[in-house]
């Protein structure tokens, strides 16, 4: 795929992620690309069963069995992580590339204090002694806005409330200095008034420490809000990608214009909503050509014969659909 | 019609829920001697509202607010602490299981969780026809309720041949119906239905809200929908109660809230809510921390540990819903004290 | 609804080795306290049937074996092989009843506890944790000696112990459903209590069950041999497989190990049998390991 690779901090190749199971194997991601430059924030969108997080995880090579990845690229700094070893790959997780889930109860270990767990971070990922290791561990609570950061250390993750465990998350994330950070629906357990704290905390620390990240959501008004560039996904394919702006007011792809006329618009209230009809096709048994063409408005006779390919629609945005809108275009 | 009772009314309702345990939990030593705990949770704590025939009202509030818990109160769900639910008039806090039985179809809930909410080893068609085999008393009208069940799953959108499947077999969208038509059966005036598309994709969302939206043309429903989701309250409601740690702290016609919020907390809520729009001008009010525990309320404002407006009033004194006129009731001392509204 | 065969279910028994052996083994048990009165000629509670001239022949193999009888005789000239099929019809017997029994009165009981809290609970669940802080063997050692012996008896006994850890876990099943929303729905429905109980908590809490049941049997087994053997359990007129060990035991170790040696592996062939494929079912049924 031809996509400018110039400064790609990350860059995804023909990424597919299968998994075996019994009653068929599902291709959770299958033939996903996009590139991450230093200091952008990169919003991968999609409806549950696109496979967003796979990809997520693909990255951070923690796919398990039945899991398997079957091919494809996925090079930080030209370095390709799919062909890399365990010990490298462990080296690169939480000092190159590092993560935030959705639930920071499953993050944090229960029984180890915040200080502790911070601790071993710095531990693994620096050669700084042990005040020092303090120290790091102290300034790093402080700037996530937790008060009282050094008596905080002591605490044990269930003693701090939803948001504070999330900003606790982030805080071990932002240890190692990592290029790249991968944030699985990061806000999505939280309270709206919380939410927005915690996105932007995550928009000053990116920020300040000129790193990157993938923000994995289904949430549309949260990247819309947070990320330079948006990759929508359906049924393990990149349907379309672009500059976020345009690819919200001007998407190229029905299924994008789609999931943006779903979203209640209080500005311009209709009756009804626009919807897209049926439901994601059983990703064990899609059908040939495009995954979308049984919800789409605009599908052809050649949408069921052959699969689009990622093609670009102007100077920012990329889509995968026999039939783009146009920026002027009804859906 | 509007002189004619709502179909729901709640005064003052209060619902706290006693979490000691057993005896053997509650005791606690302490350095005057041993006692008996009794912790309680203040859920709801006094709260009143009406909803006409064929009205959307809609709660909205953050996770502990109460709202789920008013919901499921005034499905009886749970038995009342304290006040009135009058439906159409008839007070039915205190009813006992056959006194609620024909209110029940009168009055009837969806739940949230598209997973959770269907008896998964019961077929479709059961599941729907429960309430409504509640309801029949004669061997005729049982024989009526297979058809009404198919004719039911149509309006739902699902198909006669679903109704021999059972849950698993379906999408979280498709399981959203199936609670729907359950909730239908009854032919009920009020249908509670509590967060019913917050754990759907959104494109999923946007076809429930349109069938519950073409049901309440339909059918003249009146909705009381719990959300935490504003662009969807905003959507489907036409009257809107702000929720904060058990008490109603606005209540207002739509529009009204939307563009004229008064409560803080409410204008924290609408600028925290993120939106695919360019961004919007510079947040009115941000919020720090978080949500105090409803074990041990804050005296005075609910509110004021979070409010930035906060003053000496706000401790000593709970702010009572007032009526500001357009249909908006506020519960802040703002409304008396307007100077002191600057951060 | 496609067949049995082509489910997940059938797939990982057919590659789970000891699934396979284990069923195998029970079927074969089965089979054996079915069938066994039309597999040996001769009756070994029926006196008329014994010769004592026929006592302590050693098995076929063995010197002095006799070719009626395949694992030899005891002191009254009785078939060991003969013996042993019937005794494990009388244990394995307990063993279901029992189980049944247990199974009933503790999920009952699981089900009112969870359900309804409060007092109930607390009372049903006390009972329960006394029950359990005794071992179980001492449990019906004492209500042996207090209601006499017998098969009737060993099954009260076994019932008594047994019915605990079907009402713990269906407590704690019933506890983590009637939260669900489902439930919920059924009461916004109008159902009463008991409707909700039967209909919608009960064949949800069931599934950890069907381990517990199958692991039960061979602990019942167990229990019941033990009892007889020391001498509480069966009356000798239905002796079980664990009365029969104790009637060789005696002679033991006067180098007549088969009369109470064959019966011996013959239970612990059964247990093992049942232990296999409860830990097959287990890491089948259990969801969390999925």
């Amino acid at each position: 795929m031809t996509v400018q690779t110039q400064h790609a901090l990350l860059a995804v190749r023909d990424l597919r992620t299968y998994f075996h199971t019994f009653s068929g194997t599902v291709k959770a991601v299958n033939g996903v690309s996009f590139d991450i430059g230093e200091g952008e924030i990169m919003g991968l969108v999609g409806e549950s069963g696109g496979g967003k997080s796979v990809v997520g995880f693909s990255i951070l090579g923690l796919i398990d069995s039945p899991g398997q990845i079957m091919g494809g690229q996925i090079l930080l700094n030209g370095e390709d992580l799919v062909t890399a070893g365990e010990d490298r790959l462990r080296q690169i997780r939480g000092r190159e590339i590092s993560m935030v889930f959705q639930d920071p109860m499953t993050s944090l270990n229960p029984l180890h204090t915040v200080g502790q767990q911070m601790d071993e971070v710095l531990r693994l990922h620096s050669d700084l002694d042990a005040a020092a290791r303090r120290k790091a561990c102290v300034e790093m609570l402080e700037s996530v806005g937790i008060s009282r950061a050094a008596d905080r250390l002591g605490a044990y993750p269930h003693q701090f409330s939803g948001g504070m465990r999330q900003r606790v998350v982030i805080a071990i994330a932002m240890l190692a200095k990592p290029r790249l950070i991968i944030a699985d629906e990061p806000t999505t357990a939280l309270d709206v008034t919380i939410q927005s704290q915690i996105l932007k905390l995550m928009r000053q620390q990116i920020a300040a420490r000129g790193a990157s990240m993938i923000l994995i959501t289904h949430d549309l008004a949260v990247v819309s809000e947070m990320a330079d560039h948006i990759t929508v996904l359906y049924c393990g394919n990149v349907v379309e990608r672009g500059r976020t702006r345009d690819l919200i007011e001007t998407p190229a792809h029905p299924y994008t214009r789609g999931l943006i006329d779903s979203i209640p618009d209080p500005a311009n209230r209709h009756p009804r909503l626009k919807q897209i009809p049926g439901t994601v096709p059983d990703i064990r048994n899609l059908p040939k050509g495009c995954n979308f063409r049984d919800r789409c408005p605009r599908a052809q006779a050649l949408c069921a014969v052959e699969e689009p390919q990622l093609r670009p629609q102007n100077a920012s945005q990329w889509a995968a659909c026999h039939y783009p809108l146009q920026p002027g275009d009804l859906a | 019609m509007s002189d004619a009772l709502p179909i729901l009314e709640v005064r003052d309702l209060k619902m706290h829920f006693d979490i000691g345990g057993g005896l053997l939990d509650r005791l606690k030593i302490s350095g005057s001697g041993v006692r008996i705990d009794k912790p309680v949770v203040h859920a709801v704590n006094g709260i009143s509202f009406s909803i006409r025939r064929g009205e959307i009202m809609a709660l909205v509030g953050e996770s502990g607010c109460g709202k789920s818990t008013v919901a499921k109160t005034i499905a009886r769900i749970h038995q009342p602490t304290q006040g009135e639910i009058r439906i159409d008039g008839e007070d039915i806090a205190s009813y006992g299981f056959a006194k609620m039985l024909p209110v029940r179809a009168r009055m009837q809930m969806i739940f949230q969780d598209p997973y959770a909410s269907l008896n998964p080893r019961q077929r479709v068609r059961d599941i729907v026809a429960e309430p409504l085999l509640q309801q029949t008393r004669t061997a005729e009208e049982r024989k009526a309720v297979p058809a009404r069940i198919e004719a039911l799953l149509a309006k739902v959108g699902l198909s006669v041949e679903h109704g021999g499947r059972y849950p698993h077999q379906f999408s979280g969208g498709q399981r959203q119906r199936i609670g729907i038509a359950r909730a239908l059966s009854v032919m009920p005036g009020l249908i509670i239905a509590d967060e019913p598309v917050s754990a759907l994709d959104v494109s999923i969302q946007a076809q429930i809200l349109n069938l519950m939206m073409d049901l309440r043309d339909e059918f003249g429903l009146a909705y009381l929908f719990i959300s935490h989701d504003l662009s969807v309250v905003h959507h489907i409601a036409d009257t809107i109660g702000v929720m904060y740690l058990g008490f109603l702290v606005e209540t207002a016609p739509r529009d009204v809230l939307f563009s004229h919020p008064r409560h803080p907390y409410t204008r924290a809520l609408l600028s925290a809510a993120p939106s695919i729009k360019e961004r919007r001008d510079v947040d009115e009010i941000t919020l720090n921390g978080e949500v105090p525990s409803a074990l041990t309320l804050p005296s005075g404002c609910c509110f004021r540990t979070r409010c930035p407006f906060a003053w000496e009033r706000c401790a000593q004194e709970r702010p009572r819903l007032a009526d500001v006129g357009g249909g908006q009731k506020v519960a802040c001392h703002l409304v008396e004290e307007p100077d002191r509204d600057r951060p | 609804m496609t067949s049995f065969v082509q489910t997940e279910f059938f797939h990982n028994y057919r590659r789970s080795t000891s699934a396979v052996v284990g069923s195998a083994l029970m079927l074969a048990f089965a089979f054996a306290v079915t069938a066994g009165p039309f597999l040996v000629d001769q009756n070994p509670y029926d006196i008329a049937a014994l010769n004592l001239m026929d006592s302590y022949k050693p098995p076929v193999w063995l010197e002095g074996g006799d070719p009626r009888f395949l694992l030899g005789t005891d002191g009254q000239g009785r078939d060991v092989w003969a013996s042993i099929l019937y005794g494990a019809r009388i244990s394995v017997f307990i063993g279901l009843v029992a189980m049944i029994a247990s199974c009933v009165i503790g999920t009952v009981l699981g089900l009112i506890a969870g359900f309804y809290g409060g007092i109930v609970d607390s009372v049903i669940m006390r009972i329960a944790d006394i029950q359990l802080s005794f071992p179980s063997i001492l449990i019906a050692l004492f209500l042996m000696s207090a209601v006499g012996t017998g098969v009737d008896k060993v099954l009260i006994a076994l019932t008594a112990v047994g019915w605990v850890v079907y009402a713990r876990t269906v407590r704690g099943a019933t506890l983590s459903e009637i939260k669900k929303e489902y439930v919920q729905a059924a009461k916004v429905a109008g159902l009463p209590n008991s409707k909700i109980i039967r209909k919608h908590v009960l064949p949800n809490v069931m599934t950890p069950l069907i381990v517990i049941a199958t692991i039960q049997v061979g602990t019942f087994v167990l229990i019941e041999a033990s009892l007889s053997f020391l001498g509480v359990g069966v009356p000798i007129t239905q002796p079980s497989l664990g009365l029969l060990i104790k009637n060789g035991f005696d002679v033991l170790f006067s180098g007549l190990w088969w009369t109470s040696v064959f019966p011996g592996l013959a239970i612990m062939t059964l247990v093992f049998g049942i232990n296999l494929f409860g830990d097959f079912l287990r890491d089948e049924l259990n969801p969390r390991l999925k």
